[in-house]
Parts: structure tokens; C-alpha cells; sequence
């Protein structure tokens, strides 16, 4: 004899005890909205949102979406209610995408409260965040490919960094002594770039796997090295000489036609190439880790490896080559950063970067699209932090900045439960 | 495996023997240490200027000198350590982050004469010269030319860490901007004024930070938060009709490639004050207290308008003069 929560549970898939909670947050939620904000706004206020980028576009224009803020606050604030009943009720079967839907609706009540009587640019906002999470989504695939075959690589922020400077630096010789096209030197640095994450990522495969050294120590001390080293020659050379550091930005070009597309056109085919570059990078890895032998094999070495080595796989051979392609994935990251960004170096401008891109990988359960997904959501708490701020939403900056992390342990702790690493993950392989 | 434990130690103290670089001591002559604050002595905003004027110590005094770069904040103390163990006569910190571990360093080693930039103590120590600038002098002089240049009708600015030698220049600009709007019955408003990135370092952060401003309708930018606004000018670079302020420095001077960008820079010269504090421990003039650098005594001031200076008009210029005038006299009030 079941209860009724165990087949409202049943319908989502989830525990009886968890149906309810969703249930109890999604009402919550709805409360929240309307204590937090409905209550703030007046019902003469109104939140314009503005739907086209700033700068030159290729999407279609599309008119400010302008709406009355407090009948806003109120219909959210009711449908958050009725997805709750219906969760208490009767049970969502996807019920996760409720509380996605639930989030969503949370953040647009935020916005539309902080943006009452103004206007705020959503086009904008979605782009920022987009363009924040790409180097923490480069990192957490640089992290995927590494732990996969059961390679603790902590030093993706000293991979990161040094792409960066190498970036900067052979991008800059080519393009400012070799007098290059520019196109040509970007994709010089670029490819340096990606040499020296190799390089270095070569370096830990051959401590973590040929001597075994404790791989969260080689880690530590590659990206200890890579501060020293990239500081040094920064403070040496890029100062001295002002045109090595100046290699110049990969330009936006706009993908035809899905660039029309009002809204997402600009967020996400309006981009740079090396934006295109991870997203080819994760349909290619996703592909490659589920659907080919290689990415069997790399699998079995990272769950378990005597098991591999059995049947005939090269454990070895595996760890070095997924880790030093895990190298220049990071080497990417650090390349973003320069050469689809800001166009110079500065010492230590990773500024953790690399880190939060192992967590974006946990986050992501070691795929390479949770641990897009996760980047995103940093990425999107990181730009809603920035939006807020500009928009002078009465909270104190050092709580603003806490956003990504708050963000980070709720949906960790909530939504994606236990994160199983590969079994064998940090392990060095001992061949019998 | 122990080797190689050795092998991997051995690395990481070369890589801070690389990082450090302190050139070994001599007996006779004056030795000052500088120790920088995070983001490196290249980050063309005041851990740069503070040694330039380290430089000039050396050039016109004869004094030798040397730095050390604080990578993380738990670096300050071990840094300023590495000095007065190796018997500086002098140690200058950059940064109001310094002030607790500089304060410690200088009542245990009252021998050691230390100036700080961007710290007063309150009350003074007797071996520590606090370096502070008005600032806000300065950037309400930016303001108010922002206000007065600006085509959206909003101008934006945002700073590294909310601490008070970062906010002193967003409240001054802010101020500047209201004046105009008083004086010219416009409305500018200042966008950003709550927003921090958190860190020093991140120029992908300040290139991110710029183009949310500019989304937003900002058309005047003043980054104040060292290298990291080097990426919002990336960021301007990109945007047609958009202009930067730097901070710190002349920035068409410390980072010409942006210079078609920068309408001025906020001027805090730090160099002068902290040869000057030199200068005066060789001479043995040094007291401990505060200096304070304003508009009066040049230690603040806005830079020439270079590529834009044809741009801004004369009638613009003129009240800039009479308003420094009156910031001097006391007469206009900064907001700070």
C-alpha cells in the first residue's frame, strides 16, 4: 500500500520525501515573490526590458518588451503557487524541470523588481553570461577530459594562465615583428597557445603516471610554477615592451541567418570564434567520451583500470593522451581569455578561473554538458550580480559577489544530488 | 617517489626565487623595499607608478632599491619580512590592503622608517608616513567633464574592491557629474556606483563589467580597479562613441595602445609622494603622520584630453579651470 506522496514521488521519479519539499519550495517560492517584491513595486511602475544588444547587430530589431511591474510580481507569484499545489497535489512526472521553470520564473521576478520604473537590457544580460561561463566551461572540459581516464588535474588555473601569456606573446611577435595579417597571428597565438597547454599538461601526465607523484602535488606545483614563471617574464618582457603585448582580439562574426533569431541570435551567434570553439569542442567530446572506443576505453581506465589493462587497453598510453589533450583544452581557456577578450596579458588574470572550472566539472557530474551547464549558471550568476549592481538593488556588493557561490551550493545540494567520480579518479595505475 | 616530491619542491621554490628576485645587499648605501600589492608591478595603474617613484629615488638620490610582488594577500607580511630581515633601511607598501601588516611590522622594527600608500594611521606611528591622496578632487573634475561630454545622457563607472581609495574616486566622480547637473539643469545619471568586481586581477572581469555598462546606456567609462580596467578599454575599443577615464596614471601615456579612447585619466601621483617620502628618510627629515596630495599640491589632477582634446569644448575647459579654483578654496564641496 503506497501513500500518497510515494506516488507523487513515483510519477517524477524521485523519493516521497523529495516530491513534497519540491512541492513546499515551489510554494515558497511563490510567497517569496510576493513578500520580496510585489509588495515593493506600485502598481503605476513599469519594467522595460530591453530585447536588442548594444553595438552593431544582425538580428532582427525587435521593440522594448514594456510591462506593468506589480501585475507581473502578481502572476508569477501565482503560477509559482499553482505549480507548487499541483506538485502537493498531483506530482509533475519532470519534475526537475518544474524547479528550473520555478528558478527561472524567481530570477525574472528579481529583474522585474530591481528594473521597476527603468529599463534593463535582457539581450545583454543573457550574452554577458554566456561570455563569463566560456573560459570557466573551457577549464571544467579541460577537468572532464583529465578525470575521465582518472587524472586528478588541479592545475588547469596554471595551464590556463600560461596559454594566456603565450597567447599574448607569440600572438604579439607574430603580429608586431613578423608583421603577419592579423588573422594569422591570432591563430599563431592560438595554436602556441594550445602547444604550451599540451606542454604542460604532458608534464603532469608524466609525474602522475610514469613516477606517481601525488597528483594533486604535481597539480599544485605546476600551477605554482606557471605564477612564478608567467609573472617573471611578464614583469621582464611584457613591460618592457609594450608591443609584445598587444596581439590584438579575435572579431565577432555573425553566423547568417540564426543571428536574425531576435534574442538568442545575438547571445549566441553573434560571438567570436573561439565562442564557436567550445561549442564544437563540446559536441566533439561528447561524442567522442559516449560513442567511439576511444572514449570506452578512456571510461574503463578511469572507472577501472587493472580491469582495462586486462583486455588489452594501454592504461598508460590512455592517461598521456587524454591528459595532455586536457592541457590544451586549458591552454584554450587561457587563449580566451587574451585573444577573445581583453587582447593583452596581466599577471595572475586567470584569477581562479581554472578552479571554478573543476567545480563547474563536479557540478556537471564529470559530462561535458552538465559541466557547460554549470559554467552557465555561474556565468549567469555572475552577469545577474553585475546587472543588479548597476541597477542599484539596495544589497551590499560583497553579498552580490557571494551570488555565483550561493548559487552553486543550492544547486548542488538540491538538485543534483550525489556526484560519483570515475572510481579510480586520483589513483596511480601500478601495472602487475 | 620521495625523489621526486624533492624534484617538485625544488620546482616551486625556483618559481618563487623567479617571482622575488631580490638583488642581494650591499652595506653602505640607503636600500629601500617596495612591497607591491596584488595584480603586479606591471599593472600600469599604482603598484606601477609607486615604483616609478622608486625609480626616481634611485636616479636622483642614489638610493638603492628593490621590490618585491605580493602575489596573494598572505604574501604582505612574508614579503615585508624579506625586507626587514635583509636590513632596509626604508620599506614602502602599496595598497590600503597593507595597512594592518605594515602597522605590525613598523612598532616591532621602530628602527626601519616605512611610508604606505593609500593608509593613514589614526593616531599616527612614528616611523610610518601614511601616503593618502583627495582623490575625489580629481575625479569630480572627471565627472563633471564626463557629464558635460556625454551623448546617452549616462556615464558609468564601477571599482575593484569596495574599499575607501577605490570608492573616494567614484564618489568624487559622482559628485562632479550632480554638480554639472545643478549647474546645467541636465540629467546625468552615474551608472555602476554599486558595482564591484571583487578582485584586482580579472581583466576579463573589466572587459564583462564595461560591456554591461555600455548595455545599459552608459557612453563614458571610468574603471577603477587597476589592470582590471585595461580590459574594459577592450571592451570600449569595440563600441564606437563610447570613451574610458583612466585612473592612477595618464592612461595615453601608460597604455597608449588605448589612447584613442581615453577622454583623461584621474591623476593620483603616487610617484612624487613616495620619492618625496624617500627623499626625505635620506635627509633625515622623516616624520611619521600623514601626507595627503590634492589638488593644490599637484598630488591629484586630471590629465590632458590628448586625441579628444579638440573635442571638448573651450567653454567646458573654462569651468574646469574655474572649479579647481573652487575645490581649492574651498568652495565646492567633493562629496568625500
Amino acid at each position: 500500500m503506497s501513500t500518497v506522496w510515494e506516488r507523487i514521488g513515483a510519477r517524477g521519479d524521485v523519493s516521497a520525501r523529495r516530491a513534497r519539499t519540491y512541492g513546499l519550495i515551489f510554494l515558497g517560492v511563490g510567497l517569496l515573490i510576493f513578500l520580496l517584491f510585489a509588495r515593493g513595486a506600485t502598481a503605476d511602475q513599469a519594467t522595460t526590458f530591453v530585447l536588442t544588444p548594444s553595438g552593431e547587430s544582425q538580428a532582427l530589431p525587435v521593440p522594448d518588451l514594456s510591462v506593468p511591474s506589480l501585475t507581473v510580481l502578481y502572476g508569477f507569484a501565482l503560477v509559482c503557487v499553482f505549480v507548487g499545489g499541483w506538485q502537493l497535489a498531483r506530482g509533475f512526472r519532470r519534475v526537475n524541470l518544474a524547479l528550473g521553470g520555478v528558478a527561472v520564473l524567481f530570477v525574472l521576478a528579481f529583474l522585474t523588481w530591481a528594473a521597476r520604473d527603468r529599463s534593463m537590457n535582457l539581450t545583454g544580460l543573457l550574452s554577458s553570461a554566456l561570455l563569463r561561463s566560456v573560459p570557466i566551461a573551457l577549464a571544467g572540459l579541460s577537468g572532464v577530459l583529465c578525470e575521465r581516464c582518472a587524472v586528478i588535474n588541479i592545475a588547469i588555473e596554471g595551464m590556463m594562465l600560461t596559454g594566456a601569456f603565450i597567447a599574448a606573446l607569440m600572438g604579439s611577435v607574430a603580429a608586431n615583428i613578423w608583421e603577419w595579417p592579423s588573422w594569422a597571428a591570432l591563430l599563431f597565438g592560438l595554436a602556441s597557445a594550445l602547444a604550451a597547454g599540451a606542454l604542460l599538461g604532458l608534464l603532469l601526465a608524466v609525474l602522475a603516471v610514469r613516477f606517481k607523484v601525488d597528483q594533486i602535488i604535481a597539480g599544485t606545483a605546476i600551477n605554482i610554477l606557471a605564477v612564478g614563471i608567467t609573472s617573471f617574464l611578464s614583469a621582464r618582457i611584457l613591460a618592457e615592451f609594450q608591443y609584445l603585448n598587444n596581439p590584438g582580439i579575435f572579431p565577432r562574426f555573425s553566423i547568417p541567418l540564426l543571428s536574425k533569431i531576435p534574442i538568442i541570435g545575438p547571445v549566441f551567434f553573434e560571438q567570436n570564434g573561439l565562442v564557436y570553439a567550445l561549442f564544437v569542442l563540446l559536441i566533439v567530446t561528447h561524442v567522442m567520451l559516449f560513442y567511439t572506443r576511444w572514449g570506452l576505453r578512456t571510461r574503463a581506465v578511469g572507472e577501472h583500470p587493472r580491469a582495462a589493462d586486462t583486455l588489452g587497453i594501454n592504461v598508460f598510453r590512455t592517461r598521456y593522451i587524454n591528459v595532455t589533450l586536457g592541457g590544451m583544452v586549458a591552454g584554450l581557456g587561457g587563449a580566451f581569455l587574451v585573444l577573445g577578450s581583453v587582447g593583452r596579458f596581466d599577471e595572475l588574470m586567470t584569477a581562479g578561473k581554472g578552479f571554478i572550472g573543476l567545480a563547474a566539472m563536479i557540478f556537471g557530474k564529470w559530462m561535458p554538458f552538465g559541466a557547460f551547464g554549470a559554467a552557465l549558471i555561474f556565468g549567469f550568476a555572475d552577469a545577474l550580480q553585475t546587472k543588479l549592481a548597476i541597477l542599484e538593488v539596495p544589497i551590499a556588493s560583497q553579498f552580490l559577489l557571494m551570488a555565483p557561490y550561493l548559487v552553486t551550493m543550492v544547486v548542488l545540494a538540491g538538485v543534483v544530488g550525489e556526484a560519483v567520480p570515475p572510481a579510480a579518479d586520483g589513483q596511480p595505475y601500478e601495472k602487475q | 617517489m620521495r625523489k621526486w616530491l624533492i624534484a617538485t619542491v625544488g620546482l616551486m621554490v625556483l618559481a618563487t626565487l623567479l617571482a622575488a628576485c631580490v638583488p642581494k645587499p650591499t652595506p653602505e648605501a640607503f636600500k629601500a623595499g617596495m612591497v607591491t600589492d596584488v595584480g603586479g608591478i606591471d599593472d600600469k595603474s599604482f603598484n606601477a607608478t609607486s615604483w616609478h617613484g622608486m625609480e626616481l629615488a634611485e636616479e636622483e638620490l642614489g638610493v638603492e632599491v628593490a621590490y618585491l610582488e605580493s602575489q596573494q594577500q598572505t604574501d604582505y607580511a612574508v614579503n615585508i619580512t624579506q625586507f626587514v630581515d635583509q636590513g632596509y633601511d626604508m620599506i614602502v607598501t602599496v595598497g590600503f590592503l597593507l595597512g594592518e601588516d605594515t602597522a605590525t611590522f613598523a612598532q616591532q622594527n621602530p628602527e626601519t622608517k616605512f611610508a604606505i600608500v593609500d593608509f593613514a594611521y589614526d593616531p599616527p606611528i612614528e616611523n610610518v608616513l601614511g601616503l593618502t591622496f583627495a582623490t575625489d578632487e580629481a575625479a569630480f573634475l572627471a565627472g563633471y567633464l564626463a557629464a558635460g561630454m556625454t551623448q546617452t545622457g549616462k556615464v558609468g563607472t564601477f571599482g575593484g574592491i569596495e574599499i575607501p581609495p577605490v570608492t573616494i574616486f567614484m564618489v568624487g566622480f559622482q559628485a562632479g557629474v550632480e554638480y554639472y547637473n545643478e549647474q546645467h539643469g541636465t540629467d546625468v545619471e552615474v551608472l555602476g556606483m554599486d558595482l564591484f568586481v571583487g578582485n584586482f586581477e580579472s581583466t576579463d572581469d573589466g572587459r564583462r563589467a564595461g560591456e554591461d555598462l555600455i548595455a545599459e546606456g552608459a557612453d563614458i567609462i571610468m574603471p577603477v580597479a587597476g589592470p582590471v580596467g585595461l580590459g574594459t578599454a577592450a571592451a570600449v575599443m569595440e563600441h564606437p562613441g563610447t570613451m574610458l577615464i583612466g585612473v592612477d596614471t595618464d592612461w595615453c601615456i601608460s597604455a597608449e595602445e588605448y589612447c584613442s579612447v581615453t577622454l583623461t585619466s584621474v591623476l593620483k601621483n603616487m610617484d612624487v609622494a613616495v620619492r618625496d617620502a624617500i627623499a626625505m628618510a635620506v635627509e633625515g627629515t622623516f616624520e611619521g603622520g600623514t601626507y595627503v596630495g590634492t589638488l593644490a599640491n599637484n598630488g591629484v589632477g586630471i590629465a590632458p584630453f590628448h586625441e579628444f582634446d579638440d573635442d571638448v569644448p573651450a567653454e567646458l575647459k573654462a569651468e574646469l579651470e574655474e572649479i579647481t579654483q573652487g575645490i581649492i578654496d574651498g568652495t565646492i564641496d567633493t562629496g568625500w
